[in-house]
């Protein structure tokens, strides 16, 4: 019985959509990078990854460009980040309250757009998703050219992505300034970095990561927009760059396990095998935990982590 | 006494304020979408006190709103950021409804037992994200966010599971809560329970509350590790403390809603009260009197948007951004006002020098 669920095709398929279902999570995680080396939690990314679906989704289904979709999501998810910005570096308000109040507006106006662009139909409306893109060659290599290669074209990007964000932190002045304002906003201050500035940046950035993932998920992954679309993955993503201590190759490997365990949870129940799929449901929040856990003993947090700052705090 | 008085007073008209404006917001953004604002308020307003019947309803749901909020003040006044409400909330209700289906208690042992049962399901279920803060330093936001999904699961697991009920209609849902241990309704025709009664009543040992010794030191907590520790208090027995007195009351709010209202359990039976008990806590200004007018007034949004997305085109979602809008505003402002008081410090303290 195992041995006839348990095949290569079954492996080779499980790995497939681990990789394209850790893609929503990867992207929102790489964002959040710079916004928490900056110091900030933001977890409105939840509902900026909402915001970026609707948009993407609205803008593909109109002008039926899917790149105009995620340069809409982009769009979105940078004006958003703006939001909290305002709230958590002008206004210094608690990120964690700014984060939830944002949540709340987002998933009103996102559904509230919707049904005011869409109405309510018997049928939701659809559009064309991107298509898989098969990279000559590689793909025609057995198991591993589908499991890595048979994706479309934002799954690769999001890959890509982790190679940039990794270069703009680790090897640019714009990433050591943003390491900088997070880690010692006062020394940053005096050394005439603009902290303030540099918080905008890494929460903006992080909007439009976020955004793209969420247009990602109503055009790349499915083809059609939900309220409940995003289902936690912005909080995932969240909590992703904790355990993974706020470094993209770490990150990537966080995401790529919530993708395998999201994953295995599809596919036994795609086999019809009786597990209680609420159970593996329930597993990358579990592993969150427990990563945190191990991590958090660990993780360098950025010295200034959710404080916001004032020069007359001296 | 006086000068509490119009502090208060201030506070109230500071709230009012918001509110108008945030409704404001609301009625530029419903008028883009080509409907009157007049209209949607209107039937919204309608909508919540427009019968009795509604006005009930209206109370109904305020009793697990205020109960949830009175839970989520008691994490925040300790600058414990509590987000978990929902998973608290049904972890409760999942041991409650246990205590009836399985205990074959008489329900005069039976009811005051499935309290106590909520509490610990609550209390355990935020007192977890607690410990794991002060022994591995897991920051709670994450944990009890974590938490509400493993919840929102574990109930649904037990639904489709082990707990569904055998006779039924095959239906995601346990058996009915035994006529016996139900709260008694006021009058037949609406939803009203005495579980408005529990909300009250922790309302007042609320503000007894916060005069104790323990909510004294849950108020020191919120002032820094270190006003707390120069006065004694083991910091870290306190944020567990903390942690299970606000969940408990959230599993409390779990119990009022199986016992008084759905008589099950079922899937979504939370409906995201968390986030709106939040909204509700900051809103009465973590306050037990305050929480419980800003409670009846998100109930009002509440039961008034369902009724006005029944009656016209406006989509239920203006309700969630008037809420997010008033939130946002509120701490916009508690920002600002944060910023003067720290220059009346500084300038007291030259004053001195």
């Amino acid at each position: 019985m195992l041995s006839n669920i348990f095949t290569v095709g079954f492996f080779v398929s499980l790995l497939a959509s681990t990789i394209r279902l850790a893609t929503p999570i990867l992207l929102p995680a790489l964002g959040q990078i710079y916004t928490q080396r900056a110091g900030i939690l933001n977890l409105s990314v939840e509902g900026t990854m909402t915001i970026g679906a609707v948009a993407g989704f609205a803008a593909t289904f109109y002008s039926g460009s899917l790149w105009l979709g995620m340069l809409a999501g982009m769009v979105f998810g940078l004006f958003y980040g703006l939001l909290m910005a305002i709230l958590s570096v002008t206004l210094r308000a608690n990120q964690v309250i700014a984060g939830v109040a944002l949540n709340i507006l987002a998933a009103g106006l996102a559904v509230f757009f919707y049904r005011v662009i869409f109405g309510i139909q018997s049928l939701p409306p659809q559009v064309e998703p991107f298509k898989m893109l098969r990279i000559p060659i590689l793909s025609n290599i057995p198991v591993i050219g589908v499991i890595f290669f048979q994706h479309n074209i934002i799954v690769y990007l999001a890959f890509v992505m982790v190679v940039v964000t990794w270069f703009i932190l680790e090897k640019t002045t714009f990433g050591l300034k943003i390491r900088a304002v997070g880690e010692n906003p006062k020394a940053a201050d005096s050394k005439g970095i603009g902290v303030s500035k540099y918080r905008y940046s890494a929460i903006v950035i992080g909007g439009i990561y976020a955004g793209a993932a969420g247009a990602f998920m109503s055009i790349g992954y499915l083809n059609i927009f939900t309220e409940s679309i995003i289902g936690g993955r912005g909080f995932i993503a969240v909590a992703v760059v904790i355990f993974a201590r706020f470094l993209p190759i770490r990150a990537m490997w966080g995401a790529l396990l919530f993708g395998l365990a999201t994953a295995l949870q599809l596919r036994l129940q795609a086999l019809g095998i009786d597990v209680a799929n609420q159970l593996m449901l329930m597993l990358p929040y579990a592993i969150t935990i427990i990563a945190l856990v191990l991590a958090s003993k660990k993780a360098d947090f950025p010295s200034a982590y959710t404080i916001p700052y004032s020069r007359k705090d001296r | 006494m006086r000068n509490k008085l119009i502090k208060n007073l201030n506070q109230v008209l500071l709230v009012l304020g918001i509110i108008v404006l945030a409704l404001l917001v609301g009625a530029i953004i419903i008028s883009f979408s080509g409907n009157s604002p007049l209209e949607a308020y209107f039937s919204m307003f309608n909508g919540a006190f427009g019968s009795k019947q509604r006005f009930m309803e209206v109370l109904v749901r305020m009793i697990p709103l205020v109960i949830m909020a009175l839970g989520t003040s008691v994490a925040f006044k300790a600058q414990l950021w509590n987000i978990g409400g929902d998973g608290q909330f049904i972890m409760g209700s999942i041991l409650a409804m246990a205590v009836s289906l399985y205990s074959g208690l008489p329900a005069i042992i039976g009811v005051p037992v499935s309290i106590i049962a909520a509490m610990i399901g609550g209390g355990l279920w935020s007192g977890l994200a607690g410990w794991l803060k002060v022994k591995f330093n897991a920051n709670e936001v994450i944990t009890t966010l974590m938490l509400n999904y493993i919840a929102i699961y574990f109930l649904s697991f037990l639904v489709y599971g082990p707990m569904m009920d055998a006779q039924g209609s095959k239906m995601p849902q346990t058996a009915l809560v035994p006529e016996a241990y139900r709260l008694p309704l006021f009058e037949s025709g609406n939803r009203l329970h005495m579980g408005i009664f529990m909300a009250l009543i922790l309302v007042v040992i609320m503000i007894f509350f916060w005069k104790s010794t323990v909510g004294f030191k849950i108020d020191l907590l919120g002032q820094g590790e270190k006003v707390t520790t120069y006065s004694g208090v083991s910091v870290k027995k306190m944020i567990v403390l903390t942690m299970v007195i606000s969940g408990l009351l959230s599993g409390i709010a779990g119990w009022t809603e199986v016992y008084g209202v759905q008589y099950r359990l079922l899937e979504g039976i939370t409906s995201g009260y968390g986030s709106i008990a939040i909204v509700i806590a900051l809103m009465g200004g973590l306050n037990p009197i305050g929480i419980l007018i800003s409670g009846f007034f998100f109930s009002a949004l509440l039961v008034g948007g369902a009724t006005m997305q029944r009656m016209t085109d406006i989509p239920y979602s203006i309700v969630d951004i008037v809420q997010g809008l008033i939130i946002t505003f509120i701490i916009a402002r508690t920002a600002i006002n944060f910023k003067e008081i720290k220059n009346k410090i500084a300038r007291r303290m030259g004053h001195v020098k």
